[in-house]
Protein backbone atom coordinates (compact mmCIF):
# COMPACT_ATOMS: atom_id res chain seq x y z
CA UNK A 1 0.00 0.00 0.00
CA UNK A 2 1.31 3.52 -0.65
CA UNK A 3 0.39 6.08 1.28
CA UNK A 4 0.73 10.34 -0.33
CA UNK A 5 0.73 13.05 2.61
CA UNK A 6 0.31 16.00 1.40
CA UNK A 7 2.29 18.94 3.64
CA UNK A 8 2.55 22.60 3.86
CA UNK A 9 5.11 24.53 6.34
CA UNK A 10 3.08 27.89 8.10
CA UNK A 11 4.40 30.51 10.48
CA UNK A 12 3.69 29.30 13.96
CA UNK A 13 0.43 30.15 15.81
CA UNK A 14 2.02 32.55 18.19
CA UNK A 15 3.28 34.70 14.94
CA UNK A 16 2.17 38.06 15.13
CA UNK A 17 1.04 39.64 12.30
CA UNK A 18 2.86 43.59 12.10
CA UNK A 19 0.27 45.44 9.50
CA UNK A 20 -0.34 49.15 10.18
CA UNK A 21 -2.38 49.46 7.39
CA UNK A 22 -3.53 48.01 4.09
CA UNK A 23 -0.40 46.86 1.71
CA UNK A 24 0.32 45.08 -1.18
CA UNK A 25 2.61 42.57 0.11
CA UNK A 26 2.26 40.64 3.52
CA UNK A 27 6.67 40.31 4.88
CA UNK A 28 6.67 37.18 6.18
CA UNK A 29 10.50 36.58 6.62
CA UNK A 30 11.05 36.52 10.11
CA UNK A 31 8.50 33.94 10.99
CA UNK A 32 9.47 30.66 12.75
CA UNK A 33 8.01 27.86 10.55
CA UNK A 34 6.69 24.50 11.63
CA UNK A 35 4.44 21.71 10.35
CA UNK A 36 1.20 23.41 9.91
CA UNK A 37 -0.77 21.36 13.04
CA UNK A 38 -3.31 20.06 10.68
CA UNK A 39 -0.90 18.16 8.72
CA UNK A 40 0.67 16.67 11.71
CA UNK A 41 -2.95 14.56 12.39
CA UNK A 42 -2.76 13.19 8.72
CA UNK A 43 1.09 12.18 9.17
CA UNK A 44 0.22 10.55 12.18
CA UNK A 45 -2.80 8.48 10.69
CA UNK A 46 -0.54 7.18 7.36
CA UNK A 47 2.32 5.97 10.60
CA UNK A 48 -0.30 4.77 12.53
CA UNK A 49 -1.51 2.83 9.19
CA UNK A 50 1.80 1.69 8.46
CA UNK A 51 2.13 0.59 12.34
CA UNK A 52 -0.91 -1.54 11.71
CA UNK A 53 1.27 -4.24 9.72
CA UNK A 54 1.53 -4.87 5.86
CA UNK A 55 3.77 -3.24 3.46
CA UNK A 56 3.07 -0.10 3.59
CA UNK A 57 5.22 2.93 2.30
CA UNK A 58 4.62 6.89 3.12
CA UNK A 59 5.41 10.13 1.05
CA UNK A 60 5.63 13.54 2.67
CA UNK A 61 4.85 15.71 -0.27
CA UNK A 62 5.47 19.47 -0.47
CA UNK A 63 5.56 22.52 -2.19
CA UNK A 64 7.69 24.87 -1.01
CA UNK A 65 11.52 26.69 -0.71
CA UNK A 66 14.54 24.74 0.30
CA UNK A 67 13.72 25.83 3.81
CA UNK A 68 10.82 23.28 4.04
CA UNK A 69 13.52 20.78 4.11
CA UNK A 70 14.18 21.12 8.12
CA UNK A 71 10.28 20.54 8.78
CA UNK A 72 10.08 17.51 6.56
CA UNK A 73 13.51 15.56 7.84
CA UNK A 74 11.58 16.40 11.77
CA UNK A 75 8.03 16.36 11.45
CA UNK A 76 7.61 13.82 8.65
CA UNK A 77 10.39 11.34 8.15
CA UNK A 78 11.50 10.99 12.10
CA UNK A 79 7.89 10.40 12.70
CA UNK A 80 7.63 7.42 9.83
CA UNK A 81 7.58 8.85 6.77
CA UNK A 82 9.92 7.01 4.13
CA UNK A 83 10.67 9.58 1.71
CA UNK A 84 9.59 12.97 0.61
CA UNK A 85 9.04 15.01 -2.22
CA UNK A 86 9.55 18.70 -2.45
CA UNK A 87 7.94 20.46 -5.18
CA UNK A 88 10.53 23.80 -5.82
CA UNK A 89 10.17 26.47 -8.54
CA UNK A 90 10.11 30.22 -7.92
CA UNK A 91 7.73 30.53 -10.52
CA UNK A 92 4.91 28.98 -7.74
CA UNK A 93 5.85 32.17 -5.70
CA UNK A 94 2.18 33.14 -4.41
CA UNK A 95 0.60 30.14 -6.00
CA UNK A 96 -3.09 30.17 -5.58
CA UNK A 97 -5.38 27.42 -4.33
CA UNK A 98 -5.83 26.12 -7.12
CA UNK A 99 -2.61 26.43 -8.58
CA UNK A 100 -1.37 24.15 -6.15
CA UNK A 101 -3.61 22.01 -6.27
CA UNK A 102 -2.66 21.37 -10.10
CA UNK A 103 0.88 21.01 -9.31
CA UNK A 104 0.22 18.44 -5.79
CA UNK A 105 -1.99 16.93 -8.29
CA UNK A 106 0.19 16.25 -11.34
CA UNK A 107 3.58 14.97 -8.76
CA UNK A 108 0.70 12.69 -7.39
CA UNK A 109 0.14 11.00 -10.64
CA UNK A 110 3.64 9.15 -10.67
CA UNK A 111 3.06 7.14 -8.48
CA UNK A 112 -0.26 5.03 -8.05
CA UNK A 113 -1.10 6.05 -3.69
CA UNK A 114 -4.42 3.89 -2.48
CA UNK A 115 -4.50 6.42 -0.11
CA UNK A 116 -3.85 10.47 0.21
CA UNK A 117 -4.19 12.54 3.38
CA UNK A 118 -4.02 16.24 4.11
CA UNK A 119 -4.94 17.97 6.86
CA UNK A 120 -8.28 20.16 6.81
CA UNK A 121 -6.48 23.17 5.99
CA UNK A 122 -3.12 25.45 6.92
CA UNK A 123 -3.39 28.32 9.44
CA UNK A 124 -2.04 30.64 7.10
CA UNK A 125 -4.19 31.03 4.34
CA UNK A 126 -7.00 29.13 5.99
CA UNK A 127 -9.04 27.83 2.71
CA UNK A 128 -9.22 24.11 3.14
CA UNK A 129 -9.68 23.59 -0.68
CA UNK A 130 -6.29 21.70 -2.07
CA UNK A 131 -7.32 18.10 -0.51
CA UNK A 132 -10.78 18.87 -2.30
CA UNK A 133 -9.72 20.20 -5.48
CA UNK A 134 -6.67 17.58 -5.83
CA UNK A 135 -9.26 14.67 -5.85
CA UNK A 136 -11.26 16.46 -8.36
CA UNK A 137 -8.32 16.30 -10.59
CA UNK A 138 -7.44 13.23 -9.66
CA UNK A 139 -11.12 11.80 -10.12
CA UNK A 140 -10.68 10.48 -6.91
CA UNK A 141 -13.64 9.92 -3.79
CA UNK A 142 -12.53 12.41 -0.69
CA UNK A 143 -14.32 13.15 2.90
CA UNK A 144 -13.02 16.07 3.98
CA UNK A 145 -12.78 17.24 7.87
CA UNK A 146 -12.48 13.47 9.38
CA UNK A 147 -12.40 12.71 13.22
CA UNK A 148 -12.23 9.21 12.82
CA UNK A 149 -10.21 6.33 10.30
CA UNK A 150 -11.18 2.82 10.08
CA UNK A 151 -9.27 1.34 7.04
CA UNK A 152 -10.71 -2.14 4.85
CA UNK A 153 -9.43 -4.46 2.46
CA UNK A 154 -9.74 -1.88 -0.20
CA UNK A 155 -12.33 0.32 1.27
CA UNK A 156 -11.92 2.66 4.16
CA UNK A 157 -14.56 4.31 6.84
CA UNK A 158 -14.69 7.73 8.04
CA UNK A 159 -16.36 10.27 10.60
CA UNK A 160 -16.46 13.63 9.42
CA UNK A 161 -17.50 16.23 11.12
CA UNK A 162 -20.34 18.38 10.81
CA UNK A 163 -22.77 20.98 12.89
CA UNK A 164 -23.96 19.14 15.98
CA UNK A 165 -23.01 15.25 15.41
CA UNK A 166 -21.01 13.51 12.55
CA UNK A 167 -21.39 11.42 9.06
CA UNK A 168 -20.60 8.05 8.74
CA UNK A 169 -18.77 8.08 5.24
CA UNK A 170 -17.57 5.36 3.21
CA UNK A 171 -15.77 4.93 0.24
CA UNK A 172 -13.33 2.47 -1.92
CA UNK A 173 -9.81 3.18 -2.63
CA UNK A 174 -7.86 5.25 -3.89
CA UNK A 175 -9.24 8.02 -1.58
CA UNK A 176 -8.34 11.64 -0.46
CA UNK A 177 -8.83 12.50 3.35
CA UNK A 178 -8.54 15.99 4.96
CA UNK A 179 -7.74 15.49 8.57
CA UNK A 180 -9.24 17.58 11.78
CA UNK A 181 -8.11 17.60 14.75
CA UNK A 182 -9.81 14.77 17.06
CA UNK A 183 -8.35 12.32 14.61
CA UNK A 184 -5.43 11.09 16.75
CA UNK A 185 -2.49 12.42 19.20
CA UNK A 186 0.78 12.83 16.79
CA UNK A 187 3.80 12.02 18.29
CA UNK A 188 7.20 14.14 18.27
CA UNK A 189 9.84 12.73 17.13
CA UNK A 190 12.96 11.77 18.56
CA UNK A 191 16.12 12.62 18.59
CA UNK A 192 17.99 9.62 17.26
CA UNK A 193 14.83 9.23 14.89
CA UNK A 194 15.43 12.80 13.72
CA UNK A 195 19.17 11.52 13.43
CA UNK A 196 18.46 8.67 11.04
CA UNK A 197 15.51 10.98 9.15
CA UNK A 198 18.53 12.86 7.48
CA UNK A 199 19.38 9.36 5.72
CA UNK A 200 15.81 9.26 3.90
CA UNK A 201 14.95 10.22 0.47
CA UNK A 202 14.01 13.18 -0.58
CA UNK A 203 13.55 14.41 -4.02
CA UNK A 204 13.35 17.66 -5.36
CA UNK A 205 11.33 18.84 -8.69
CA UNK A 206 9.92 21.27 -10.61
CA UNK A 207 7.20 21.47 -12.42
CA UNK A 208 9.21 20.87 -15.58
CA UNK A 209 10.26 18.04 -14.17
CA UNK A 210 6.30 16.95 -13.35
CA UNK A 211 5.86 17.86 -16.72
CA UNK A 212 3.55 20.80 -16.13
CA UNK A 213 3.27 24.23 -17.38
CA UNK A 214 3.56 26.70 -14.58
CA UNK A 215 -0.51 26.91 -14.03
CA UNK A 216 -2.11 30.55 -14.23
CA UNK A 217 -3.77 31.89 -10.29
CA UNK A 218 -7.57 31.89 -10.61
CA UNK A 219 -7.40 34.46 -7.72
CA UNK A 220 -5.36 38.03 -7.53
CA UNK A 221 -4.45 39.45 -4.36
CA UNK A 222 -5.14 42.79 -4.44
CA UNK A 223 -4.31 44.09 -1.01
CA UNK A 224 -3.45 42.70 3.13
CA UNK A 225 -5.78 44.78 5.44
CA UNK A 226 -5.36 45.00 9.39
CA UNK A 227 -8.11 44.01 11.52
CA UNK A 228 -10.24 46.65 12.63
CA UNK A 229 -9.35 48.20 15.79
CA UNK A 230 -11.24 47.82 18.57
CA UNK A 231 -12.75 50.26 21.08
CA UNK A 232 -11.57 50.98 24.94
CA UNK A 233 -12.39 48.18 27.05
CA UNK A 234 -15.84 49.19 29.68
CA UNK A 235 -14.14 48.13 32.77
CA UNK A 236 -17.27 47.15 35.61
CA UNK A 237 -16.78 47.89 38.94
CA UNK A 238 -16.30 44.15 40.29
CA UNK A 239 -16.06 44.71 44.18
CA UNK A 240 -19.31 43.03 44.50
CA UNK A 241 -19.25 40.68 41.82
CA UNK A 242 -22.81 40.04 41.89
CA UNK A 243 -24.00 43.61 41.28
CA UNK A 244 -21.04 43.64 38.44
CA UNK A 245 -22.57 40.59 36.70
CA UNK A 246 -26.29 42.79 37.22
CA UNK A 247 -24.62 45.61 35.20
CA UNK A 248 -22.95 43.71 32.65
CA UNK A 249 -26.12 42.01 31.81
CA UNK A 250 -27.85 45.61 31.59
CA UNK A 251 -24.81 47.20 30.08
CA UNK A 252 -25.13 44.16 26.94
CA UNK A 253 -29.06 44.27 26.87
CA UNK A 254 -29.63 48.32 26.61
CA UNK A 255 -26.25 49.31 25.31
CA UNK A 256 -24.83 46.91 23.40
CA UNK A 257 -28.56 44.82 22.55
CA UNK A 258 -26.75 42.38 22.09
CA UNK A 259 -28.94 39.88 24.46
CA UNK B 1 -25.31 43.91 -13.50
CA UNK B 2 -24.17 41.38 -11.86
CA UNK B 3 -26.42 37.90 -11.49
CA UNK B 4 -25.41 36.68 -7.57
CA UNK B 5 -26.77 33.29 -7.21
CA UNK B 6 -26.72 31.62 -3.35
CA UNK B 7 -27.03 28.30 -1.98
CA UNK B 8 -29.56 27.65 0.09
CA UNK B 9 -28.49 24.87 2.58
CA UNK B 10 -31.06 22.18 3.58
CA UNK B 11 -30.43 18.85 5.89
CA UNK B 12 -33.40 16.86 6.64
CA UNK B 13 -35.39 19.50 5.27
CA UNK B 14 -33.82 22.42 7.66
CA UNK B 15 -32.95 25.60 6.11
CA UNK B 16 -29.79 27.37 7.09
CA UNK B 17 -29.95 30.85 8.01
CA UNK B 18 -26.49 31.85 6.30
CA UNK B 19 -28.33 31.40 3.47
CA UNK B 20 -30.66 34.53 4.47
CA UNK B 21 -28.12 36.34 5.29
CA UNK B 22 -25.98 35.88 1.58
CA UNK B 23 -29.21 36.67 -0.12
CA UNK B 24 -29.84 39.90 1.88
CA UNK B 25 -25.77 41.01 1.13
CA UNK B 26 -26.61 39.71 -2.49
CA UNK B 27 -29.81 41.70 -2.76
CA UNK B 28 -27.97 44.35 -1.48
CA UNK B 29 -25.23 44.14 -4.56
CA UNK B 30 -27.62 44.02 -7.14
CA UNK B 31 -29.80 46.81 -5.74
CA UNK B 32 -26.96 49.38 -6.48
CA UNK B 33 -25.85 47.71 -9.28
CA UNK B 34 -28.02 46.19 -11.30
CA UNK B 35 -28.09 42.42 -11.95
CA UNK B 36 -30.43 39.21 -9.96
CA UNK B 37 -30.88 37.53 -7.01
CA UNK B 38 -30.94 33.67 -7.34
CA UNK B 39 -31.62 30.77 -4.67
CA UNK B 40 -30.59 27.09 -5.46
CA UNK B 41 -32.03 24.74 -3.63
CA UNK B 42 -30.70 21.02 -4.00
CA UNK B 43 -33.71 18.53 -2.59
CA UNK B 44 -35.76 19.40 0.43
CA UNK B 45 -39.05 21.46 -0.22
CA UNK B 46 -39.08 24.15 -3.03
CA UNK B 47 -42.18 25.95 -2.23
CA UNK B 48 -41.54 26.50 1.11
CA UNK B 49 -37.90 27.63 0.25
CA UNK B 50 -39.15 29.87 -2.23
CA UNK B 51 -41.31 31.92 0.06
CA UNK B 52 -38.61 32.11 2.74
CA UNK B 53 -35.89 33.46 0.37
CA UNK B 54 -38.37 35.97 -1.38
CA UNK B 55 -38.44 38.09 2.17
CA UNK B 56 -35.21 38.01 1.86
CA UNK B 57 -34.89 39.71 -1.89
CA UNK B 58 -34.35 36.72 -4.05
CA UNK B 59 -35.77 36.97 -7.64
CA UNK B 60 -36.46 33.44 -8.24
CA UNK B 61 -35.12 29.79 -6.41
CA UNK B 62 -34.04 27.50 -8.88
CA UNK B 63 -34.92 23.76 -6.98
CA UNK B 64 -33.91 20.11 -8.14
CA UNK B 65 -35.20 17.51 -6.62
CA UNK B 66 -34.97 13.69 -6.64
CA UNK B 67 -33.09 10.95 -4.03
CA UNK B 68 -29.69 11.84 -4.50
CA UNK B 69 -30.56 15.05 -2.58
CA UNK B 70 -32.03 13.59 0.48
CA UNK B 71 -28.45 12.72 1.80
CA UNK B 72 -25.43 14.83 1.40
CA UNK B 73 -22.94 13.79 -1.23
CA UNK B 74 -19.99 15.52 -2.27
CA UNK B 75 -20.34 14.33 -5.83
CA UNK B 76 -23.63 14.38 -6.96
CA UNK B 77 -24.28 17.76 -5.51
CA UNK B 78 -20.81 19.56 -6.55
CA UNK B 79 -21.98 18.44 -10.30
CA UNK B 80 -25.21 19.42 -9.13
CA UNK B 81 -24.28 23.08 -8.59
CA UNK B 82 -21.48 23.23 -11.13
CA UNK B 83 -24.19 22.23 -13.97
CA UNK B 84 -26.24 25.06 -12.15
CA UNK B 85 -23.68 27.50 -13.13
CA UNK B 86 -22.99 26.49 -16.40
CA UNK B 87 -26.52 26.32 -17.70
CA UNK B 88 -27.46 30.28 -15.71
CA UNK B 89 -24.22 31.78 -16.03
CA UNK B 90 -24.42 33.60 -12.49
CA UNK B 91 -21.22 36.08 -11.65
CA UNK B 92 -20.84 34.38 -8.27
CA UNK B 93 -22.25 31.68 -6.54
CA UNK B 94 -22.15 32.24 -2.90
CA UNK B 95 -22.19 29.12 -0.44
CA UNK B 96 -22.45 29.08 3.47
CA UNK B 97 -18.93 28.28 5.18
CA UNK B 98 -20.55 25.35 6.83
CA UNK B 99 -19.81 21.72 6.96
CA UNK B 100 -21.89 20.99 3.89
CA UNK B 101 -20.51 24.24 2.11
CA UNK B 102 -16.85 24.08 3.50
CA UNK B 103 -17.01 20.56 1.31
CA UNK B 104 -19.49 21.34 -1.69
CA UNK B 105 -17.79 24.74 -2.67
CA UNK B 106 -14.47 23.90 -3.24
CA UNK B 107 -15.91 20.65 -4.85
CA UNK B 108 -18.46 22.40 -7.10
CA UNK B 109 -15.48 25.42 -8.17
CA UNK B 110 -12.76 21.90 -9.19
CA UNK B 111 -15.67 21.14 -11.92
CA UNK B 112 -15.78 24.32 -12.81
CA UNK B 113 -12.19 25.18 -13.14
CA UNK B 114 -13.42 28.33 -11.34
CA UNK B 115 -12.02 30.60 -8.79
CA UNK B 116 -12.63 29.78 -5.07
CA UNK B 117 -12.56 31.54 -2.42
CA UNK B 118 -13.09 30.36 1.21
CA UNK B 119 -14.85 31.68 4.33
CA UNK B 120 -15.58 35.38 2.90
CA UNK B 121 -15.97 38.25 5.52
CA UNK B 122 -17.32 40.89 2.83
CA UNK B 123 -18.06 40.89 -1.19
CA UNK B 124 -17.96 44.31 -2.89
CA UNK B 125 -18.57 45.01 -6.27
CA UNK B 126 -17.65 47.96 -8.69
CA UNK B 127 -16.91 46.43 -12.47
CA UNK B 128 -16.09 43.56 -10.91
CA UNK B 129 -15.99 41.97 -7.54
CA UNK B 130 -13.33 42.12 -4.74
CA UNK B 131 -13.95 39.81 -1.46
CA UNK B 132 -12.43 40.21 1.46
CA UNK B 133 -11.30 37.27 3.83
CA UNK B 134 -9.33 36.80 7.30
CA UNK B 135 -6.52 34.74 6.99
CA UNK B 136 -3.77 33.30 10.30
CA UNK B 137 -7.31 33.18 11.29
CA UNK B 138 -7.74 37.04 11.28
CA UNK B 139 -4.81 38.83 12.91
CA UNK B 140 -4.97 40.07 8.61
CA UNK B 141 -7.23 39.92 6.23
CA UNK B 142 -6.88 39.98 1.95
CA UNK B 143 -8.87 41.55 -0.44
CA UNK B 144 -9.02 39.09 -3.25
CA UNK B 145 -9.96 39.53 -6.87
CA UNK B 146 -11.89 36.53 -8.56
CA UNK B 147 -9.98 35.82 -12.35
CA UNK B 148 -12.58 33.78 -13.82
CA UNK B 149 -16.03 34.89 -15.43
CA UNK B 150 -17.46 33.28 -12.59
CA UNK B 151 -16.34 32.24 -9.10
CA UNK B 152 -17.43 30.27 -5.83
CA UNK B 153 -17.37 32.06 -2.36
CA UNK B 154 -17.77 30.92 0.71
CA UNK B 155 -19.26 33.11 2.96
CA UNK B 156 -19.07 32.51 7.11
CA UNK B 157 -21.63 32.50 9.23
CA UNK B 158 -23.04 35.82 10.63
CA UNK B 159 -20.77 37.82 8.30
CA UNK B 160 -23.64 39.34 6.32
CA UNK B 161 -26.61 41.30 8.43
CA UNK B 162 -30.06 39.73 7.27
CA UNK B 163 -32.48 42.12 5.83
CA UNK B 164 -36.15 41.74 4.81
CA UNK B 165 -36.60 42.93 1.16
CA UNK B 166 -39.61 41.08 -0.03
CA UNK B 167 -38.82 39.74 -4.14
CA UNK B 168 -40.96 37.50 -5.99
CA UNK B 169 -39.10 34.47 -4.77
CA UNK B 170 -40.43 31.95 -7.71
CA UNK B 171 -39.50 28.63 -7.56
CA UNK B 172 -38.18 27.02 -10.70
CA UNK B 173 -36.89 23.70 -11.36
CA UNK B 174 -33.37 23.05 -13.21
CA UNK B 175 -31.79 19.88 -14.77
CA UNK B 176 -29.12 19.12 -11.85
CA UNK B 177 -28.12 16.54 -14.36
CA UNK B 178 -26.81 14.00 -11.50
CA UNK B 179 -28.56 11.30 -13.22
CA UNK B 180 -26.19 8.08 -13.36
CA UNK B 181 -23.37 10.07 -11.43
CA UNK B 182 -20.84 8.02 -9.91
CA UNK B 183 -21.35 8.84 -6.06
CA UNK B 184 -17.89 8.04 -4.90
CA UNK B 185 -17.74 8.63 -1.07
CA UNK B 186 -21.03 8.45 0.44
CA UNK B 187 -22.91 8.72 3.75
CA UNK B 188 -24.30 6.01 5.46
CA UNK B 189 -25.50 6.90 9.03
CA UNK B 190 -25.75 10.81 10.23
CA UNK B 191 -25.30 10.69 14.35
CA UNK B 192 -26.28 13.69 16.64
CA UNK B 193 -23.51 14.62 19.10
CA UNK B 194 -24.81 13.95 22.80
CA UNK B 195 -27.22 17.35 23.88
CA UNK B 196 -27.88 18.52 20.52
CA UNK B 197 -26.11 21.93 21.99
CA UNK B 198 -25.85 25.36 19.60
CA UNK B 199 -22.65 25.12 17.19
CA UNK B 200 -20.26 27.44 16.96
CA UNK B 201 -20.00 28.67 13.91
CA UNK B 202 -23.00 29.38 13.58
CA UNK B 203 -23.76 30.56 16.86
CA UNK B 204 -24.86 34.06 17.64
CA UNK B 205 -23.85 34.21 21.17
CA UNK B 206 -20.60 31.93 22.77
CA UNK B 207 -19.86 31.65 26.00
CA UNK B 208 -16.07 30.32 26.43
CA UNK B 209 -14.02 29.09 29.14
CA UNK B 210 -10.29 28.98 29.30
CA UNK B 211 -7.77 27.45 32.06
CA UNK B 212 -9.46 30.11 34.83
CA UNK B 213 -12.06 27.35 35.25
CA UNK B 214 -9.46 25.31 36.98
CA UNK B 215 -10.88 21.75 36.11
CA UNK B 216 -13.44 19.47 33.67
CA UNK B 217 -15.35 19.51 36.59
CA UNK B 218 -16.22 23.32 36.32
CA UNK B 219 -17.11 23.64 32.34
CA UNK B 220 -20.60 23.12 33.65
CA UNK B 221 -20.38 26.50 34.80
CA UNK B 222 -19.61 27.70 31.00
CA UNK B 223 -22.20 25.60 29.74
CA UNK B 224 -25.19 26.93 32.38
CA UNK B 225 -24.20 30.46 30.89
CA UNK B 226 -24.54 29.44 27.67
CA UNK B 227 -27.76 27.63 28.08
CA UNK B 228 -29.36 30.74 29.78
CA UNK B 229 -28.17 32.55 26.68
CA UNK B 230 -28.98 29.84 23.83
CA UNK B 231 -25.44 30.55 23.12
CA UNK B 232 -22.82 28.15 22.13
CA UNK B 233 -20.30 26.96 24.82
CA UNK B 234 -16.45 27.13 23.46
CA UNK B 235 -13.15 27.12 25.11
CA UNK B 236 -9.59 28.05 24.60
CA UNK B 237 -7.01 25.29 23.59
CA UNK B 238 -5.55 25.14 26.76
CA UNK B 239 -8.66 23.43 27.70
CA UNK B 240 -9.26 20.97 25.26
CA UNK B 241 -5.32 20.30 25.16
CA UNK B 242 -5.62 19.03 28.67
CA UNK B 243 -8.71 16.64 27.67
CA UNK B 244 -11.31 19.04 30.04
CA UNK B 245 -13.39 19.23 27.20
CA UNK B 246 -13.73 17.99 23.37
CA UNK B 247 -12.08 20.01 20.66
CA UNK B 248 -15.10 20.45 18.91
CA UNK B 249 -15.29 23.33 21.16
CA UNK B 250 -12.11 24.90 20.60
CA UNK B 251 -11.69 28.46 19.50
CA UNK B 252 -8.44 29.82 17.65
CA UNK B 253 -6.22 29.49 15.15
CA UNK B 254 -5.73 25.82 15.47
CA UNK B 255 -9.51 25.16 16.32
CA UNK B 256 -12.60 27.31 15.04
CA UNK B 257 -12.76 30.91 13.84
CA UNK B 258 -16.12 32.54 15.09
CA UNK B 259 -17.12 36.00 14.80
CA UNK B 260 -20.76 35.96 16.69
CA UNK B 261 -22.84 39.06 18.03
CA UNK B 262 -21.43 38.39 21.10
CA UNK B 263 -18.17 36.57 23.02
CA UNK B 264 -18.04 36.05 26.66
CA UNK B 265 -14.36 34.86 27.23
CA UNK B 266 -14.34 33.26 30.74
CA UNK B 267 -10.86 32.80 33.04
CA UNK B 268 -9.47 32.91 28.95
CA UNK B 269 -5.75 34.77 29.14
CA UNK B 270 -5.92 35.51 25.80
CA UNK B 271 -3.20 33.57 24.13
CA UNK B 272 -2.50 35.41 20.43
CA UNK B 273 -3.86 31.90 18.60
CA UNK B 274 -6.79 32.60 20.85
CA UNK B 275 -7.45 35.75 20.17
CA UNK B 276 -6.90 35.44 16.36
CA UNK B 277 -9.92 32.97 16.44
CA UNK B 278 -12.46 35.45 18.01
CA UNK B 279 -11.29 39.01 17.88
CA UNK B 280 -13.96 39.36 14.83
CA UNK B 281 -16.98 39.02 16.86
CA UNK B 282 -18.76 41.76 17.18
CA UNK B 283 -19.00 42.71 21.20
CA UNK B 284 -16.77 40.94 23.49
CA UNK B 285 -16.84 40.32 27.08
CA UNK B 286 -13.55 39.27 28.96
CA UNK B 287 -14.06 38.06 32.91
CA UNK B 288 -10.62 37.22 34.03
CA UNK B 289 -8.85 37.67 37.73
CA UNK B 290 -5.77 39.47 35.74
CA UNK B 291 -6.25 42.99 34.99
CA UNK B 292 -3.01 43.03 32.64
CA UNK B 293 -4.62 39.39 30.74
CA UNK B 294 -4.27 40.66 27.04
CA UNK B 295 -7.89 39.22 26.76
CA UNK B 296 -9.16 42.82 27.63
CA UNK B 297 -7.39 44.62 24.90
CA UNK B 298 -9.80 43.31 22.39
CA UNK B 299 -12.42 43.17 24.87
CA UNK B 300 -15.85 45.53 24.79
CA UNK B 301 -16.46 44.96 28.58
CA UNK B 302 -14.55 43.97 30.90
CA UNK B 303 -14.59 42.13 34.70
CA UNK B 304 -11.55 41.91 36.68
CA UNK B 305 -12.76 39.13 39.25
CA UNK B 306 -12.88 35.69 39.88
CA UNK B 307 -15.21 33.90 37.10
CA UNK B 308 -16.37 31.32 39.75
CA UNK B 309 -18.17 34.79 41.53
CA UNK B 310 -19.23 36.39 38.05
CA UNK B 311 -20.47 33.94 35.97
CA UNK B 312 -22.69 32.11 38.03
CA UNK B 313 -24.33 35.59 38.74
CA UNK B 314 -24.29 36.47 35.52
CA UNK B 315 -26.37 33.42 34.52
CA UNK B 316 -28.87 34.49 37.02
CA UNK B 317 -28.89 38.33 35.81
CA UNK B 318 -29.20 36.82 32.19
CA UNK B 319 -32.14 34.44 33.75
CA UNK B 320 -34.10 37.43 35.53
CA UNK B 321 -33.60 39.60 32.19
CA UNK B 322 -35.34 36.82 30.14
CA UNK B 323 -37.81 36.19 32.55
Amino acid sequence: MKIAVCVKQVPDSETRINLAAPAAELDQSGFTRILNPYDAYAVEEAVKIKEAGGEVEITAITLGPDTVKETLKKDCLAVGCDKAVIITDPALDGADEAAIATVLAAALKRETYDLILFGIKAIDDDSGQVGILVAEHLGLPHVSTITHLEMGDGTLTAHREIEGGKEVVTATLPAVLTCQKGLNEPRLPSLPNIMKAGMKPQETVTCADLGIDVPANLVQIKQYAPPAARGECKLIDAEDPAAAARELARLLNEEAKVI
Amino acid sequence: MPNIAVFIEQRDGALKKVAWQMISEARRIADANGGEVWGVLLGGDAAAAATEAGKYGADKVFTAGGDVFTTYNSEAWGTALANFVTANSPDMLMVGSTAMGKDLGPKAAAKLGCACISDAVGVTYADGFEVRRPIFAGKCFVDVVPQTPVCVVGIRPNAFVMAEKAAAGAAEAFDAGTDGVDLKATVQSVEAADGGKVELTEAEVIVSGGRGIKGPENYALIETLADSLGAAAGASRAVVDAGWVDYSHQVGQTGKTVGPNLYIACGISGAIQHLAGMSSSKCIVAINKDANAPIFKVADYGVVADLFDVVPALTDAVGKLKG
